[in-house]
């Protein structure tokens, strides 16, 4: 300090709006998964439950935590793991039955009807609780209540994904709660919409891998140069459900493929989900403003200090892109 | 009803909907109060890095301590409390990071404030990563007092300790870390800056 400035104390660095609405979001189901772990519980559930688990630890891949479970579970200090790899694998937890897909994690409490999807997706088959507490699957944001049904929770990403074959599911994403019924699906990337399944009950219903649903779907009328990625704001209440359209098949494109994987691999590995993007925007395909534009967001939850310039150079080439308000809210937002 | 009055009932009428699971109580709630949460674990921390999860947790927290708050403070001041508290055990928990000093280039001075921010920056690294090495008790009691440039009373409040025992965890944080500066002109020349600074505040507000 040659020249004898004052310095005063450091500044405090604001956090993004981003980063707010993702510290948000993440207290919110903490506290949904709280009150649902603190619901009066019958412990017959927990008697019920333990032969079975012990039958079921033959079957699931049995793994450790690495270092303390994640303080959002909400499934208590010591709860029973499954975790699947390259195979699916089916366990049963007193009167529900998971089967876990390839490459998933499902965190079980020992105490209450609590189970938390940590990455990957489950079939849940859930017989009536009558006057039992309902059943609780936590994933993200987004938390399950359910009476007695069948039902799939994915979640790759941020995004979450609940399918139900039969019977109603109570969904809860932000505080704001809707009805989920057999034959419908909903996602956290479109909480306000309900969606028309083609899945039926003759479908096996452990799916093999690779199992990463697409977390940014492409409009059919609309060529994708970008697609929106995923919720980063608080959004409005839930409308009320509108008729869904049926979901169709279409081919993928291979970089939406890529991009999608890459999209699933954020939480587990962003390093190379943000090198895998940035190879996506050097590409000349419609996927490389959504590559860029990931890699601005990703670097930025990363504190990379190459964040602002992959955000600059995605306003530069896609002034008028459908990322472009958020890439300039995220600059704004960038105190550092 | 004067002001204070007014503003405790406010912040009672508040943390009673809140405690009893009222969604837009809560949000209000973690509104009105992030910034200074927030505020407060920075000046800890020394940075945004983890303080995610951090602000998480002590929102977590506050909530689930509603029912026992009794407006005896501010609710600002009881957050922040909290958020101290959240602050020590994350501290305690984790083990001394190694602080890479020239993780991030500074952009070049073009201006008297941009250098003055640059630098302050340094220092600041520097400040930071030598209180990873102290005694986690004093780092708090440092940060709030020095860095943050609170009243030691303030402070004593905070960290739920005594003016007394506050006052002596600030002295030797303080040589504890001027022994760490011996051989850092910069460090030893900001915590000089810095302790001239608290001795006006001591001077102003603790006669």
């Amino acid at each position: 300090m040659s020249d004898q400035l004052e310095l005063g104390p450091p500044p405090v660095e604001s956090l993004s709006d981003v980063a707010w609405a993702r510290v948000e979001r993440g207290l919110w189901a903490r506290l949904d998964a709280d009150v649902a772990a603190t619901a009066p519980a019958s412990r017959r559930w927990l008697y019920l439950a333990a032969p079975a688990f012990a039958a079921a630890a033959g079957v699931a891949l049995w793994i450790g935590l690495r270092g303390t479970p994640a303080p959002h579970a909400g499934v208590s200090d010591d709860p029973l793991i499954f975790t699947t790899s390259g195979a699916p694998s089916t366990v049963s937890a007193g009167d529900a039955h998971i089967s876990l897909e390839a490459e998933s994690k499902v965190v079980m409490s020992r105490e209450t009807p609590t189970a938390m999807v940590e990455r990957g997706a489950a079939w849940f088959q859930v017989a009536p609780r009558g006057a039992q507490p309902p059943f609780v699957v936590v994933a993200g944001d987004t938390v399950v209540r359910v009476i007695g049904t069948r039902f799939r929770v994915a979640r790759y990403a941020e995004v979450t994904t609940v399918t139900v074959e039969h019977g109603l599911v109570d969904v809860r994403f932000h505080g704001v709660g809707v009805q989920v019924a057999g034959g419908q699906s909903w996602s956290s990337d479109r909480p306000n919409e309900i969606s028309a399944t083609m899945r039926t009950a003759h479908e096996p219903r452990v799916t093999p891998p690779p199992p990463p649903p697409a977390p940014v779907p492409v409009p059919a009328a609309e060529p994708p140069d970008e697609t929106p990625m995923p919720p980063v704001r608080a959004r409005p209440p839930a409308k009320p459900v509108t008729p869904p359209p049926a979901v169709s098949t279409k081919t993928v494109d291979p970089d939406e493929a890529k991009f999608n994987r890459l999209a699933a691999l954020e939480s587990r590995d962003p390093a190379t989900a943000l090198a895998g993007y940035l190879e996506l925007s050097r590409t000349n395909g419609k996927w490389a403003a959504v590559g860029l534009y990931a890699a601005g967001r990703l670097a930025m939850d990363l504190h990379d200090p190459r964040a602002p310039t992959f955000l600059k150079i995605y306003l530069r080439r896609f002034p008028k892109g459908k990322n472009a308000d958020d890439a300039r809210k995220l600059l704004e937002g960038d105190h550092r | 009803m004067g002001t204070a009055a007014l503003a405790r009932e406010q912040d009672l009428a508040l943390a009673r909907r809140a405690a009893a699971g009222e969604r837009s109580a809560q949000r209000e709630l973690f509104h009105g109060q992030r910034a200074a949460v927030h505020h407060t674990l920075f000046r800890i921390l020394g940075s945004n890095r983890d303080l995610e999860d951090l602000v998480q947790d002590a929102f977590l927290e506050i909530f689930r301590a509603l029912p026992s708050f009794r407006g005896d403070s501010t609710l600002t001041r009881w957050c922040q409390t909290i958020a101290t508290r959240t602050a020590y055990l994350a501290i305690s928990r984790r083990k001394p990071q190694a602080i890479d000093l020239a993780l991030v280039e500074d952009t070049l001075p073009d201006s008297a404030d941009t250098r003055r921010l640059v630098q302050v920056r340094q220092a600041a690294r520097r400040l930071y990563a030598a209180l990873e090495r102290i005694d986690v008790k004093q780092r708090v009691a440092f940060a709030l007092a020095v860095v943050d440039g609170l009243p030691l009373a303030e402070v004593a409040q905070l960290t739920e300790s005594t003016v007394v025992a506050t006052k002596t965890r600030v002295w030797r944080a303080r040589r504890d870390l001027m022994k760490r500066a011996a051989k850092d002109s910069v460090l030893a020349s900001y915590l000089e800056e810095l302790g001239s600074r608290r001795e006006g505040v001591d001077e102003r507000r603790e006669p």
